[in-house]
């Protein structure tokens, strides 16, 4: 009797010490599983599903993945910021530079082994993950390259070109795009090619090889390139080609819905979020062709290991393999990611004609530009730079300020934000 | 004796020490259960109010993205913000929206009151009806308010169309977007308030009424004579706790334009203090800077809670007496600061 209680309580103290063991890690979860955090929708749930159970090479562990709903951001950095019970793998959105200064809060992918990925990836997306002084802190998931949407049928009615190639032979940059929407204002009144000014701008800038500042952190946000993406999308409002419904409100769905909106420059994920769901009845109508003015990205996230992970070896044997390119094209179908991954485009699961857009290859284009797309470094302060910038657009196509005076306006803010923050 | 027999056995069971037979217990350790009893309030309390409160003053004074390490920067965060002109911005939409929120509300408010006063039939029904608005989720009421100001495709604007006029783009002018705002905030309390006027009506003796009916007091005359000065801690009250709460309207601006990016909407039109405080705390991460935004709201609440109370609070009578009593104690004290001095000169001379 004695021996079995001496055992018991051997026992009990072994389970205590692999308590506190774990408690000293401080991460989220328990010893023999991976705690994840995301966003809705930004995960293939039977590839979840399949690392829950155990994650492929991932030292028998299993993988425990929370769905996490409004302000993730939010979430997140109060997480970091408690030093305790943070998730092992984080999902992380196109703002992953504003992470940069404290990269030292995740593990460098380069010592575990990422490299040997790399020529899987597109360049320009796996560059984006890593700081300047070469700290590989993310890890590509999806990519929102850029293309022209438009409405065949009202292009028809316009007298206009309808087949893919050909609107996009008539409109290679944005001067004949404009032109173009013009004629279809003209044909079918009420048409607009853009649902608000902030658009036109993010899409050009979207396009661009550089952003607002050099990686060696010299402010280039009020040079020739931005000032130009600036006039033009306050060029396509005084043309009166904008249905002028803000970014976010009822109105942005509403001008889709009702056929206003009939052609747009978009990411791809915009075919899901416009047309899929505020237009279904357009199903058939739609087609897809290569952006005036050039292939684009916008949007696209990424993946990081916590420094409090307790098995960075498996939490990054998950991530390589969730985001290989056998199962980006997989996410692809549900819920819609486009891969990062090149070899994902040729699988026939991805290549299968779109019903909703007549069915028209469009991840053909997309992959189109992705691949084309030159990429360009994203600061720390891109979202801070990026705010007072569209605030000030939005004044001008209100009308409540001058394009001169809304520009002074948003450089003034943005140097002092700046200086603030000590980036200049 | 009885009685201290138990306190002392209440005393043995929370305390190990045996105090001895000698020296009874403390009068702590006696009241111990009791304190021990009212604690889960003042610890919880400490954790999740005063900490934070205490901490937020600390915070203010430092840069601080949430991560990384705290810098201090002193009193930066607050020369910032008072240069800061989409702060006073912030001010100003919000003293607007909380005017065209708050008066129209509360005259609405007096007259519903008034009426539910002296509805004879489907009295409850009526008080619930005008209350709903205010336990409805106030996401679900902005969404629906939403649509109806909507630009291109809002209710208001089709019924404006119907009847010849033209439509007002409500959510992209600076304008539009407060009174959209504010008819929210009105449409949610405007209830609540009648029921609150109701209640203080009610405590009004029907004897002051008969009275003014004897001598022949016109309704008007009794409503402005009677009701209204009767009803003044009331009013006070109603206005005090909108004006706390108009200046803390942040949720309509957030569903109506958190997702655009711009949380103040087109020009900033919708851009509340508070919508203010957490756009810089939780969407730039400046939490140093939110939390000097915190204080400044702070300090603005206690001076309208004052005006407030100065304007329609207390009695005038009450407060001259008051105003008088302080004139004699000034009096009282410079006559003694006076003999004081004389009693020092009086010292130095010998």
């Amino acid at each position: 009797m004695a021996v079995t209680r001496r055992q018991f309580l051997v026992l009990g103290a072994g389970a205590m010490a692999g308590l506190t063991g774990c408690g000293s890690r401080s991460s989220l979860g328990g010893a023999d599983q991976l705690s994840m955090w995301t966003w809705t929708g930004s995960v293939n749930d039977a590839l979840i599903g399949e690392a829950e159970k155990a994650i492929p090479g991932g030292n028998g562990k299993q993988l425990s993945m929370t769905r996490i709903g409004g302000d993730y951001k939010t979430k997140v950095l109060t997480a970091l910021a408690g030093k305790s019970m943070v998730p092992d793998i984080i999902g992380i959105n196109d703002d992953v530079a504003t992470y940069f200064p404290n990269a030292d809060q995740f593990h460098d992918l380069h010592a575990l082994g990422a490299d040997k990925f790399k020529g899987d990836f597109l360049e320009w997306k796996w560059k984006l993950g890593i700081t300047p002084e070469n700290r590989m802190m993310a890890y590509p998931m999806d990519t929102g390259p850029t293309a022209l949407f438009y409405r065949r049928d009202v292009f028809d009615k316009a007298g206009l070109p309808t087949e893919p190639q050909d609107v996009a032979a008539a409109a290679p940059d944005w001067d004949s795009y404009i032109q173009l929407g013009k004629k279809l204002k003209q044909a079918v009144p009420g048409s607009a090619i853009t649902d608000n000014i902030t658009s036109v701008y993010l899409y050009a800038l979207a396009q661009l090889p550089q952003r607002y500042m050099t990686a060696d952190g010299r402010y280039i946000g009020d040079g020739e390139h931005i000032r130009k993406a600036w006039e033009l999308a306050i060029r396509v409002v005084k043309e009166g080609l904008s249905a002028n419904a803000q970014e976010g409100s009822t109105d942005a769905n509403a001008v889709v819905t009702n056929g206003r909106l009939v052609a747009f420059i978009g990411a791809v994920w915009w075919a899901q979020l416009g047309p899929k769901n505020a237009a279904p009845k357009t199903k058939g109508l739609w087609r897809v062709t290569p952006s005036p003015g050039g292939p684009g990205n916008r949007g696209g996230s990424f993946l990081a290991i916590t420094k409090y992970c307790k098995d960075p070896e498996a939490a990054f044997a998950f991530i390589s393999w969730l985001e290989s390119s056998k199962n980006q094209a997989q996410s692809f179908l549900d819920p819609v990611l486009f891969p990062s991954t090149p070899a994902s485009y040729t699988d026939p699961r991805l290549a299968a004609p779109d019903p909703f857009f007549g069915g028209q290859r469009i991840v053909d284009v997309f992959a189109e530009s992705a691949k084309k797309y030159p990429g360009a470094y994203f600061s720390p302060y891109d979202s801070i730079i990026n705010d007072p910038l569209k605030a000030e657009l939005v004044n001008v196509e209100i009308g409540s300020k001058t394009s001169d005076q809304a520009w002074k306006d948003a450089q003034h803010q943005i140097d002092r934000e700046l200086t603030r923050a000590g980036a200049i | 004796m009885a009685v201290s027999d138990a306190v002392r056995s209440t005393a043995a069971v929370t305390t190990t020490k045996d105090p001895g037979p000698d020296r009874p217990p403390s009068k702590f350790r006696q009241a111990l259960p009791q304190y021990a009893a009212v604690s889960p309030f003042f610890i919880l309390f400490a954790i999740f109010g005063a900490f934070p409160v205490f901490f937020s003053i600390w915070l203010s004074f430092h840069s601080w993205d949430g991560i990384g390490t705290m810098k201090w920067v002193g009193l930066e965060q607050y020369s910032y913000l008072l240069t800061d002109p989409t702060f006073w911005k912030s001010i100003t939409n919000t003293l607007i929206i909380w005017v065209i929120s708050t008066v129209p509300m509360l005259l609405l408010a007096l007259v519903i009151a008034n009426s539910l006063h002296n509805a004879t039939r489907f009295r409850s029904f009526y008080r619930i009806a005008y209350f709903i608005p205010n336990i409805t989720s106030v996401v679900a009421v902005t969404m629906v308010f939403g649509s109806i100001f909507s630009n291109n495709f809002g209710l208001l604007n089709a019924f404006l169309q119907s009847i010849g006029l033209d439509k007002i783009e409500w959510l992209s002018q600076p304008w539009g977007i407060k009174i959209a705002i504010a008819s929210i905030v009105a449409w949610r309390w405007t209830g609540y308030n009648a029921i609150i006027f109701l209640a203080g009506l009610q405590a009004i003796s029907s004897d002051i009424y008969e009275a003014a009916k004897m001598d022949g007091a016109s309704p008007s005359q009794t409503f402005w004579r009677i009701t209204v000065p009767l009803l003044r801690p009331v009013i006070l009250f109603t206005a005090v706790t909108s004006t706390i709460g108009g200046l803390q309207i942040f949720t309509e601006s957030q569903v109506l334009f958190g997702s655009s990016g711009a949380i103040g909407g087109p020009g900033d039109g919708g851009l509340t203090i508070v919508s203010y405080l957490y756009d810089n705390a939780f969407g730039s991460n400046q939490f140093g800077y939110g939390a000097a935004i915190g204080w400044a709201l702070f300090i603005l609440i206690v001076l309208f809670s004052i005006i407030n109370w100065r304007l329609i609070g207390g009695n005038d009578d009450e407060r001259i007496t008051k105003r008088a009593a302080r004139r004699v104690q000034r009096k009282i004290a410079a006559e003694q600061v006076a003999a004081d001095k004389a009693g020092k000169e009086h010292a130095d001379a010998h």
